[in-house]
């Protein structure tokens, strides 16, 4: 799956730079996992590799850091103690405010730009800063729509419209620096975000044509907060509510393009967490959560929905919540009561979605009343 | 120190060729040049109405890297204005160049492409010379250092590039316009005035243009005019190929 | 259509326009721009570039630093709709990560902190004019040895239709992070001093290291002989690399200005943690207190301003095969003084100019103290028209394009 949406994204050509662009994005679709190892570039025939591993290799189309590789600061326990935890200030059922801005880019057919509102805890540090570790962050990122435009020659006839979506984190977008060339993460929010959106638009409405969605993300959530150390509870838990953001930016982006949709499609996101409360350790269901406000996050689910046909176009549920549901016996914590509690947030981020929606509308139709 | 030795037409399978050997820098480049060819993988980057140039510039040591793309496009833009691309023949073709720096100095990491620069100019205009391929006029360019005593130093070797406080290059067309000039480091107007300056005499010498619009070329102390030494080359070598010819007569 | 449009085309100023001017602007660019900055003599209209600006006029710009949470710094930069991101993540070299490092640098003796191996030969009397500061000349050579900057751009974010995402760094994409690197390092920007991290050897035992720990910021300022008794026991033990990553999420013409400008500010704002060896862990720790972070002293404020120009005949350079001398030209040019101007310099090309301008001018260039100008960078290719004096008027400006920068940057 995987790999074919890459391919299908670089037709072949004869000339060599696209050739190895096909290179690229099959080795590294079919060495997902193991992507790593492999940022080596391309071009390179492989005796020219060193044969002493090093932690960086060169790529010759960019500027490389030193050979030798560079280590992320460690910053001294001394201070990490002193630290604390960010507490979640909001309801189970409060959602962060959102901003949402279509057609900052003006030579994309259709943009957009999503921000969460920092929580408490990072506007605290924000405003007067005592450490260099934020406490958490917030989702940050831009969306821009390419098309419809014609297929390539070399491309395949299409009875529809084909949509490619990319999603690339920033090199700074994360705690840790990500490389240029998409990682296995990224590669599959793209392929999330595809599905969520592949059910949304008309795509026979444009046959013969493709469709290019890009997503860069300047900040992304966190998976956990900084200061725990990796348990078996992790997992990307910070990818979610990346998700949830890259569908409401591209909704908004796609129909600020005026590509016809069947609805605006929300992305939310609901958890079951479990923190330590002075009377236990309980865990309960919430609404848009940031991970590094929670000790542990059991399960999580995000969905991408549609409230005026009331359909859900993508679902992605992770993690275990089994023990936590039969050991309360409480029916607020089972998968449906986790779905649904995803819808509420979409249902949520949706009402933003439709107030920037209208503004777009609003701008094309004093543009056009402008220049008629 | 000697001025710099070219030669036109090293390649035999090249449309055109040329080497350019410069002593005083070190730099040594070996340039083809294939126009007008078809170019049948890249039907989409080809213009209606004027010729594709592309310019390929290898390293001799290192493998390339984002510096070479970048003084790709710096003599793409400068040759692209030069060559009539738009003569009968050239439209929806390609002109390719391909410059091979064979000796000198290699170009580090985020390393100045400055002082190869006029070398890598001279033998991509010798390269077109010899493949006949039109243009509206030649060029002549020149690396100026200055130091921090104010000193400018024509074509400056490798130690003397790292000491100056400001690196030029400047290329004139055969008609005197200013062409390119790429100047980095720290310096002020007028001391970029005073390298125009020595440029021009350095590429045209002397010089006055006569009222009937010819050069008239003059050794000065800069030696011989850097714009007589493209002319001169190309006179050697028609000499040469016609010597047939001339003997007969 | 055809028709029509080269009715247009020779009038472009009549009111029985038949196509709205959005689509005349798509089908004849260059008779569209050509139309408004030479409007006729008749119609009493001044000369203004299609987007509404004179000339020597720069996009509205705007930065905004620090915004973003991951990164040592960050900057926002809008020039009209062109927008950079740039973020600075620093992280750290040990010296034993360097392969050359114990060959050259394994005593901390003074005579080789001061080293360059390529410029043995250094004069005092190079500072700057305003550089009172800009003393350690050596200093660059560990940034460029080292590779302690490490600046890339990307264009693959979807910020024009031409770049496909998740392709390898487009040629432009590829110069461009060159230029940015390249101009970090003639303009010596960011000072050697700032990356480096010492340790002290503690020959006074524990409690003089730690006293030693709270003056390192003083030390590294102090000059040699107040601290010659200390430099046997000194040594670099790591380095801050800064990664500097600029997104351009908006193309829309003249990306170096908004890159550079994005840099600089990101750089502005960068802070570096207080950091030293740990010689029970052999390795460097950091310290996360904000108040202990210093910023980089940047030398300078480097700007850049590009210009492209346009020319009335766009094929002059193909249809004249006699291309007039340059004597010619400046007779040409007094003469344009009284009749038709032939060719517009403008400043910031947007993209829809950068379309029709063959001949780039880029600039950058810096002011002392003492308001004097000087500049760092002067690029011209592409073209005849501007030569000396074209230049001079250019740097006139690019010095007041500073001042507007210099602004800008204070605010923020």
């Amino acid at each position: 799956m995987l790999k074919r949406a890459e391919l299908s994204k670089s037709p072949p050509k004869a000339n060599s730079a696209n050739f190895l662009k096909i290179v690229d994005s099959a080795l590294a679709a079919t060495t997902a996992p193991s992507f790593k190892s492999l940022l080596f570039d391309r071009s390179r025939s492989l005796k020219e590799l060193p044969a002493v591993e090093t932690c960086v290799m060169t790529d010759r189309r960019r500027i490389n850091g030193p050979p030798g590789g560079t280590r992320p600061p460690v910053f001294s326990s001394a201070t990490v103690t002193t630290a604390e935890r960010p507490q979640r200030q909001r309801q189970p059922n409060e959602l962060r405010k959102i901003f949402l801005k279509t057609g900052l880019i003006p030579s994309a057919s259709g943009s957009s730009y999503l921000e969460f509102e920092p929580s408490a805890s990072l506007s605290a540090a924000r405003a007067s800063p005592k450490f260099i570790t934020p406490p958490s962050s917030s989702l940050k990122l831009a969306c821009t729509v390419h098309g419809p435009k014609p297929l390539p020659r070399s491309a395949t006839f299409s009875p529809n419209l084909v949509l490619t979506t990319h999603v690339k984190y920033a090199p700074f977008a994360a705690r840790k620096r990500k490389g240029h060339i998409r990682d296995a993460s990224e590669r599959d929010l793209g392929v999330h975000l595809e599905t969520a959106l592949r059910g949304v638009i008309v795509a026979e409405r444009w046959p013969k044509s493709g469709l290019d969605i890009t997503i860069t993300i300047l900040e992304a959530e966190d998976d956990r907060w900084w200061g725990d150390a990796p348990d078996s509870h992790d997992a990307a838990w910070g990818m979610m509510n990346v998700l949830a953001g890259c569908i409401t930016a591209a909704s908004a982006a796609i129909s600020d393009a005026r590509i016809d949709c069947l609805d605006l499609v929300a992305g939310g996101v609901a958890a079951v967490v479990a923190d330590e409360t002075p009377d236990g350790t309980a865990a309960r269901l919430m609404l848009d959560t940031d991970p590094a406000e929670h000790q542990s996050i059991l399960s999580a689910c995000v969905v991408a929905y549609m409230p005026a046909r009331d359909e859900i176009t993508e679902l992605w549920l992770k993690g275990d919540n089994s023990k936590a549901a039969v050991g309360t016996t409480d029916q607020n914590l089972s998968h449906e009561a986790l779905i649904d509690g995803a819808v509420d947030a979409a249902r949520g981020a949706h009402s933003v979605l439709a107030e920037a929606v209208r503004e777009s509308a609003m701008r094309f139709a004093g543009l056009s009343s402008g220049t008629a | 120190m000697g001025g710099p030795i070219a030669v036109l037409h090293p390649l035999d399978r090249a449309d055109g060729s040329a080497s350019y050997k410069c002593p005083s820098t070190g730099s040594n480049i070996l340039g083809s040049v294939n126009a007008p060819i078809e170019l049948p993988g890249r039907r989409d980057a080809l213009k209606p109405e004027e010729a594709t140039i592309e310019v390929f510039v290898k390293p001799g040591t290192a493998p390339g890297g984002v510096g070479e793309r970048y003084v790709e496009g710096i003599l793409r833009t400068a040759l692209g204005r030069v060559i009539l691309g738009r003569e009968k023949g050239y439209p929806r073709r390609g002109v390719v160049i391909t410059l091979a720096i064979v000796g000198g100095e290699s170009v580090g990491r985020g390393g100045s492409y400055l002082p190869l620069l006029p070398a890598l100019l001279h033998t991509a205009t010798l390269a077109l010379l010899s493949a006949s391929v039109p243009l509206s006029v030649t060029l002549s360019a020149t690396v100026l250092a200055v130091n921090s005593a104010g000193e400018i130093t024509r074509e400056p070797s490798a130690k003397e590039v790292t000491t100056a406080t400001s690196l030029h290059v400047l290329a004139f067309t055969s008609k005197g316009h200013l062409l390119l000039n790429e100047s980095e480091g720290t310096f002020t107007f007028d001391t970029w005035d005073d390298v125009y300056e020595r440029a021009l005499a350095i590429c045209h010498g002397s010089s006055t243009f006569g009222s009937d619009g010819d050069v008239a070329m003059a050794e000065t102390t800069e030696g011989q005019p850097l714009d007589g030494i493209v002319r001169d080359t190309v006179e050697d070598h028609i000499h040469r190929d016609y010597a047939w010819k001339i003997d007969a007569a | 259509m055809a028709s029509t449009t080269a009715a247009a085309a020779s009038q472009p100023a009549a009111p029985s326009l038949a196509l709205p001017p959005s689509q005349f602007a798509r089908l004849q660019p260059h008779a569209y721009l050509l139309a408004h900055l030479s409007p006729p003599a008749s119609s009493q209209q001044p000369s203004i570039r299609a987007n509404g600006r004179a000339p020597s006029q720069f996009r509205v710009t705007s930065a905004n630093t620090g915004s973003l949470t991951h990164t040592n710094g960050s900057a926002v930069v809008r020039v009209g709709d062109t927008t950079a991101v740039c973020g600075v993540k620093a992280e750290i070299l040990h010296t034993e990560d360097i392969a050359s490092w114990s060959v050259s640098h394994s005593s901390s003796s003074p005579s080789n902190k001061r080293r360059k191996l390529t410029n043995p030969t250094e004069k005092p009397g190079e500072d700057r004019e305003d550089g009172s500061k800009d003393d350690e000349d050596d200093d660059n050579s560990y940034i460029e040895d080292f590779s302690l900057l490490v600046p890339n751009l990307s264009l693959s974010t979807g910020c024009a239709p031409g770049f496909i995402p998740g392709a390898p760094p487009s040629a432009l994409a590829q110069s461009l992070s060159h230029q940015i690197l390249s101009l970090l390092h003639s303009s010596r920007l960011v000072r050697a001093e700032d990356l480096e991290i010492w340790y002290q050897r503690p020959n006074f035992g524990a409690e003089e290291l730690e006293r030693h720990n709270e003056g390192e910021q003083m030390d590294v300022d102090a000059g040699p002989e107040a601290e010659e008794a200390n430099l046997e026991a000194r040594e670099i033990k790591a380095f801050w690399v800064l990664y500097i990553d600029i997104m351009i999420i908006s193309l829309a013409g003249n990306p170096f200005d908004a890159a550079w400008t994005a840099v600089l500010a990101a750089l502005r704002d960068t802070k570096l943690p207080r950091a030293w060896w740990d010689v029970d862990n052999e390795t460097v720790v950091c310290s996360d207190l904000v108040s202990e972070a210093r910023k980089l002293s940047l030398r300078g404020l480097p700007v850049a301003s590009s210009f492209g120009v346009f020319e009335a005949d766009a094929a002059a350079g193909w249809r004249a095969v006699v291309i007039p001398d340059a004597e010619e030209e400046r007779k040409l040019a007094e003469s344009e003084r009284k009749g038709i101007q032939r060719r517009w310099i403008l400043a910031d090309p947007d993209g829809y100019e950068e379309g029709l301008t063959q001949e780039r001018v880029s600039l950058v260039v810096d002011k002392t103290s003492n308001g004097k100008v000087k500049l760092l960078k002067m690029e011209k290719n592409g073209g005849f028209a501007v030569d000396r004096k074209e230049l001079k008027d250019l740097v006139d400006i690019s010095a007041r394009r500073w001042d507007d920068i210099n602004q800008i940057l204070q605010r923020c």
